[in-house]
């Protein structure tokens, strides 16, 4: 009993700092020893009210003593700090770029993967979506009437809602606002458990009844920033793409909506569908399985587990695969964590994999200047090993000591830290910038604040940073002989293992900074081969101007006269050599795609239609976009409304419906439309410039007249910009419709699906991979600097023997170049490691390219040779007897 | 260099358990559980103070140079384990004199005032 007792005050005495241990630690446990013998002999109440008091006492005592004790620490490595001005900002300038690096990407994924959506218990919120199945005939999106199905899964789901996104014009007297409404189940508010700022939410089955009035709930931010929080703006009758709706209510201020990159405006019950957007299908939109237009959101009942969930509906899945085999055979679902499935379900696992990536090569960048600032200390640390010396000298325990160099470091992490934040903010400020300005189309809006969670991790890593960077330091001066050190009038007593440690961190850099540099390298050629693959059209020259004729109202017949008048007064200008009008462009973010079969479905039972990229076009497009039709003809005049429903398909689509045979008028169907075609394209690519060929059909724009559509200009003056010109002529045809999206193809290219990938790794890795570089070589120049200056004596016999100025040079190079090859060698071997990781990002290269590590390496070695040349030249500067008398 | 003595005043006021202590060790060298016993027997157990207490105290009286640890050993019969012993220092000596001047004159206001009767004298 006693010895367990003992046991324990051992424990309890080992919660006390170091220092407060070493001084009282035994004293203290006698006395507790002799407090319990007596209280024991007092009986058993006096026994227990002592252990209480005890534990009491150590929880509230132990705490303090340890701030006490940081407090000190602190305030000598700030004073310590303020002695040495150009250290402390060096070091502390160094880490902040690391800290950014890291940081910022923290922040980024954040966003991306990790903070909670703000609505009732969002870790209960799961994703159900289709999984995207090898041919592509399903989209991750999921049917009204299969939603309903899977919602009657109440053993495992307490409910789940849908919603789908659409951008429309608001308009509320003055001026039309183009935003981004969400179209939600009537469920919507109530499942995600929010209340109303004002008015009310969207109640059940509300506009589910021919005849219901058109509703519309502002998002908090719209209300604010479009009416000045007007509360009598409930009540009010709006314009919705130029229909009356009623605003009967106002989210929440905290409620950011389900959309992760999008900022929704406004909410409208789905069941207005037919109201809000004039498809011809809308009919069939809660009827038709086919029909997948919703993104779903389950809420899990308390203590169901995903993988009970997933189970159950699986089997439900299953289930109407059995009885609706013609729509839903190929539906398997993903049950995922709502957080992992942003920005959507098909693109949050990519954006998973680049996050983690991009996080990777971030940390490389912090390992990095680490790195420096540790061969800052060690410096450092050799030039104060006297005052530490003196300090032991006079009782300083070693413990002590090394605790204070950490502390040192750890303050140098904290502040590069502070330094970060703004530098942090500023970036992320201009990454949303350019984000949102990639299209005007969706309102795209990233909320890539820093908040609680990002400041908590960015504060551990600074911590962690200074940890790592002051250990080696802290401990070379410990383990140093410090008699020695005072003998020998404070020239450094640090034996070998600090000049060894400097070596490996300069090998560490340098290899690190090759595997960026490789990183970005693969990166640069990935974009160079995207550039010169062949897109199915000719991009230079071409001009593109966006607008929604649809968004105001208008019928086919308006917006077809819209579409010609713009058309032909803009091909009739004089650098202008065609124009035409597509539905969407090819490669932007946004796409259309359509499920299409042939009239004879082919006999093989596995068959299923594909999913085809799918774009309307003016007669003019082909030529203008100088796409090569190889049979039949393009589309004409007399394709309208009232003649057969006509299709341009693409090779692969001929081939993968009728192989070895004339497609030209084979006939098509594709959203309860028969379609004849007309002529063959050659292929191209549609969605991204990576895909693998796949079926593509072209309709003309006069048989299924889109609300929005982009105008394609060529120009005989390429990189002449035309923005003012198609605004003009848009605003003379009709001053009601927008313009938006205007650039050319190549701004397209680059900020859409095309390039933007390849674009962002290399400016990413590249950004990095200099930042490394540049600190590699400083790290290097350090240590050579330090080692030529260790050595200036024995230079100064040797030139005064006779050796020459280039034997000197020789030796301080051959030092440097064995570091940097050491370090490239170590560097190959980790960049084809990381290359592995990042091949699904690449493109047209394979991840060990030798032009790629070729390069980089002699740049890498031509780098360091240089830095070591810097201080051996100056040694062989100075006079052999002033070198001599440098000691 | 030794930092310059600061002023008595520039303790004060001090806790009550940094007053017991100090008052504790005015007649002689204690450890610090004999400390804690002795404020414990002269306050009839009202004022206890616990190791972790005692022993954060005794730090920071150390490092206020009110206490000193002492190699003099009273009288070993009395201890069979060895412990760390303290004494009070001259300055330490007059922090405590100052403190209970501070007490007392606090305590003649009050008597003044009659919020606590005079003591018969006897």
């Amino acid at each position: 009993m006693s010895s367990r007792a003992d046991r324990i005050f051992r424990a309890l005495v080992r919660v006390f700092p170091f220092d407060f241990r070493a001084d009282h630690g035994r004293d203290m446990e006698q006395t507790l020893r002799a407090q319990h013998r007596e209280a024991r002999r007092e009986g058993v109440r006096t026994l227990i009210g002592l252990w209480l008091e005890i534990l009491r006492d150590v929880v509230t005592t132990a705490p303090r003593e340890h701030v006490a004790i940081l407090r000190q620490d602190f305030a000598y490595a700030l004073r310590a700090l303020r002695r040495a001005p150009v250290f402390a900002v060096s070091a502390v300038l160094t880490l902040a770029l690391g800290m950014s690096a890291m940081t910022g990407m923290i922040a980024i994924v954040n966003a991306i993967m990790f903070r909670p959506l703000a609505v009732e218990h969002p870790e209960q919120l799961m994703s159900i979506s289709n999984r995207a199945v090898s041919n592509r005939t399903v989209p991750y999106m999921v049917s009204f009437r299969d939603l309903q199905d899977y919602r009657a899964e109440t053993t495992v789901l307490a409910d789940a809602i849908g919603y789908t996104l659409r951008v429309a014009s608001f308009k509320v007297d003055d001026g039309a606002d183009r935003v981004a409404i969400e179209m939600v189940t009537d469920n919507y508010f109530s499942m995600l458990g929010m209340q109303p700022a004002a008015g009310r939410l969207i109640q059940p089955n509300e506009g589910r009844a021919k005849g219901d009035a058109p509703v519309v709930v502002l998002a908090s931010w719209y209300w604010r920033s479009r009416f000045g929080s007007d509360p009598s703006i409930i009540g009010k009758p709006v314009r919705v793409n130029g229909r009356p709706f009623t605003i009967i209510g106002v989210t929440s201020p905290t409620f950011r909506g389900t959309e992760s990159l999008v900022r929704v405006a406004a909410y409208v019950p789905a069941w207005m569908h037919e109201t809000f957007v004039d498809a011809p299908s809308a009919q069939s939109l809660f009827e038709d399985r086919a029909a997948r237009m919703f993104t779903v959101l389950g809420r899990l009942k308390p203590g169901i587990s995903l993988a009970q969930a997933r189970a159950a509906l699986d089997v439900r899945a299953a289930t109407l695969a059995r009885e609706f085999p013609s729509t839903n055979t190929d539906v398997s679902l993903r049950i995922a964590p709502e957080a992992q499935t942003r920005p959507n379900p098909q693109l949050g696992e990519f954006l998973r994999i680049a996050s983690a990536a991009f996080v990777g090569l971030a940390a490389v960048v912090l390992l990095i200047t680490s790195a420096n600032v540790t061969n800052l200390l060690m410096a450092r640390a050799a030039s104060r090993s006297r005052e530490v010396a003196v300090r032991a000298a006079l009782g300083a325990r070693r413990g002590r000591i090394m605790r204070q160099f950490v502390t040192e470091s750890v303050t140098i992490g904290l502040l590069g830290g502070l330094v970060a934040i703004p530098i942090v903010v500023f970036a992320l400020r201009c990454l949303h910038e350019f984000i949102a300005g990639v299209t005007a189309a969706a309102a795209l809006d990233p909320d890539f604040s820093v908040d609680v969670r990002v400041t908590v991790v960015a504060l551990a890593t600074a911590i962690v940073a200074g940890i790592l960077a002051g250990l080696a330091p802290a401990m070379a001066v410990c383990r140093s002989d410090l008699g020695r050190t005072l003998n020998s009038g404070g020239r450094s007593g640090m034996n070998d293992s600090g000049g060894r440690l400097r070596g490996m961190l300069v090998v560490m850099q340098v290899a690190l900074s090759l595997t960026l540099l490789v990183s970005g390298g693969l990166f640069v050629r990935s974009l160079d081969h995207a550039r010169h693959i062949d897109l199915g059209f000719q991009p230079d020259g071409m001009f593109l101007a966006s607008a929604s004729p649809g968004l105001q109202g208008y019928d086919s017949a308006q917006r077809l006269a819209f579409y010609r008048s713009v058309r032909d007064r803009m091909a009739a200008l004089a650098d202008v050599d065609d124009a035409a009008w597509i539905s969407l462009p090819p490669l932007g973010i946004m796409f259309q795609i359509a499920q299409v079969s042939p009239q004879m479905r082919p006999r093989d039972p596995g068959w299923r239609p594909p999913i085809a990229f799918e774009a309307d076009v003016s007669p003019e497009y082909f030529a203008t976009a100088r796409m090569r039709l190889v049979r039949g003809r393009g589309f004409n005049t007399r394709d309208d409304a009232t003649s057969t429903p006509v299709v341009v398909v693409n090779e692969t689509l001929a081939s993968q419906f009728w192989p070895d045979q004339d497609p030209i008028g084979r006939l098509l169907a594709t959203d309860g439309t028969t379609l004849e075609v007309v002529g063959v394209m050659r292929d191209g690519k549609y969605q991204n410039v990576g895909e693998s060929p796949r079926a593509a059909i072209f309709r003309p724009l006069a048989q299924a007249v889109p609300a929005t559509a982009t105008l394609v200009t060529r120009t005989s003056r390429p990189g002449q910009d035309l923005a003012s010109t198609v605004r003009d002529i848009i605003r003379d045809v009709d001053p009601d419709v927008g313009v938006y999206d205007v650039r050319p193809m190549s701004t397209h290219l680059d900020n859409g699906n095309a390039f933007f990938p390849f674009r962002l790794g290399a400016f990413m890795t590249s950004l990095f991979g200099g930042m490394g570089v540049l600190l590699a070589s400083i790290g290097l120049y350090g240590m050579i600097a330090y080692h030529v200056g260790q050595r200036t004596q024995e230079f100064g016999v040797r030139m005064a023997l006779g050796a020459s100025s280039a034997d000197i040079i020789r030796d301080v190079l051959a030092r440097g170049g064995r570091f940097a090859l050491i370090g490239v060698a170590v560097g190959i071997v980790l960049a084809f490691g990381l290359a592995q990781l990042l091949r699904g990002l690449l493109l047209g290269v394979r991840p060990f390219d030798p032009v790629t590590y070729g390069a980089v390496a002699s740049l890498l070695v031509a780098i360091c040779l240089i830095a070591s040349f810097i201080p051996a030249r100056r040694a062989t500067g100075l006079d052999p007897l002033t070198a001599l008398r440098a000691e | 260099m030794p930092p310059r003595t600061p002023p008595v005043d520039h303790f004060l006021p001090l806790t009550p358990p940094m007053l017991h202590t100090l008052v504790a060790l005015a007649d002689g060298d204690k450890h610090g559980y004999a400390i804690l016993k002795e404020i414990a027997r002269r306050t009839e157990n009202a004022v206890r103070l616990s190791a972790g207490t005692l022993y954060a105290l005794i730090r920071r009286a150390e490092g206020d140079g009110l206490i000193v640890e002492t190699d003099d050993r009273p009288d070993i019969s009395l201890d069979d384990e060895r412990r760390r012993y303290y004494r009070l220092t001259p300055l330490g000596r007059r922090v405590a004199a100052a403190e209970i001047d501070r007490l007392e004159s606090i305590v003649e206001m009050a008597r003044a005032k009659k919020l606590v009767p005079r003591p018969r004298s006897n």
